[in-house]
């Protein structure tokens, strides 16, 4: 039998791969956005610190910038961004 | 003055969001011992404690008074006890509290609801009720209704 695809629909889904659902800082779902952004996603970007918590990238930058010393809000350690996955 | 006719006029986006979630948060999940009065009022709580079973101030109720600032979380909120305030070795009689969080240690992740559980704390390991050593000299400074926010804080001792 022959089969002749004339259409087909691809139907994908994502999820950041943040352990906890909330970000600290706004408390809204990471896999929503942050207070002033409208969509998800590469709009309104996770960071996870070196420490591995994550945040709304938005988030983290409003609260660093209003630090000397930037500590991570949940464990208060020096803040920086992680660069490499792990 | 603020102005309880017109609330929330001096918060960020963010702040606002942040402080409704927290109210709905704490209806459903009140911290123990804590009572919120409900006003129209977004950026200032009235919330009143009543101390822990089996310490200094059990049965004692007091009331805080929580003002949160243009850009809470990033800005920690002002909290003071209203008059007549508990006595005790980190509370000023004015009210103004001497505790890290409040101030240098505040983090955006903190909530009114930790905020609540660490001065509930402190006031449960309290092991006499006393005023701070330098309450005079300090309410005197203060005359001029200065913020505690505006105080240079020592913190020295963890264990009241």
């Amino acid at each position: 039998m022959k089969v002749k695809v004339i259409q087909w629909h691809a139907v994908a889904s994502w999820t950041w791969d943040a352990k906890d659902e909330l970000c600290a800082i706004c408390k809204l779902p990471f896999d929503g956005c942050c207070t002033e952004c409208k969509y998800p996603g590469d709009d309104c970007p996770l960071v996870w610190g070196a420490c591995s918590h994550p945040f709304h990238l938005h988030c983290i930058v409003k609260w660093t910038g209003t630090q000397n010393r930037a500590h991570c809000p949940l464990c208060r350690r020096d803040w920086q961004i992680q660069t490499e996955t792990q | 003055m603020s102005s309880t006719s017109t609330p929330n006029r001096g918060l960020t986006k963010i702040a606002t969001n942040r402080l409704q979630k927290e109210l709905l948060e704490w209806q459903v999940n009140p911290p123990a011992g804590f009572k919120h009065k409900v006003t129209d009022n977004l950026q200032r709580w009235i919330i009143e404690v009543t101390g822990a079973p089996g310490t200094l101030y059990a049965n004692e109720t007091y009331q805080l008074q929580v003002d949160f600032p243009e850009h809470y979380p990033m800005e920690a909120p002002q909290v003071i006890f209203l008059p007549p305030s508990p006595l005790h070795a980190h509370i000023y009689s004015n009210g103004h509290i001497c505790l890290d969080i409040l101030y240098d240690s505040w983090s955006p992740a903190m909530t009114v609801s930790s905020i609540c559980m660490s001065i509930l704390s402190m006031l449960s390991s309290s092991t006499v009720k006393q005023r701070p050593p330098d309450n005079d000299r300090y309410v005197k400074n203060c005359r001029n209704g200065r913020s505690p926010k505006d105080t240079r804080w020592w913190f020295h001792d963890d264990k009241v």
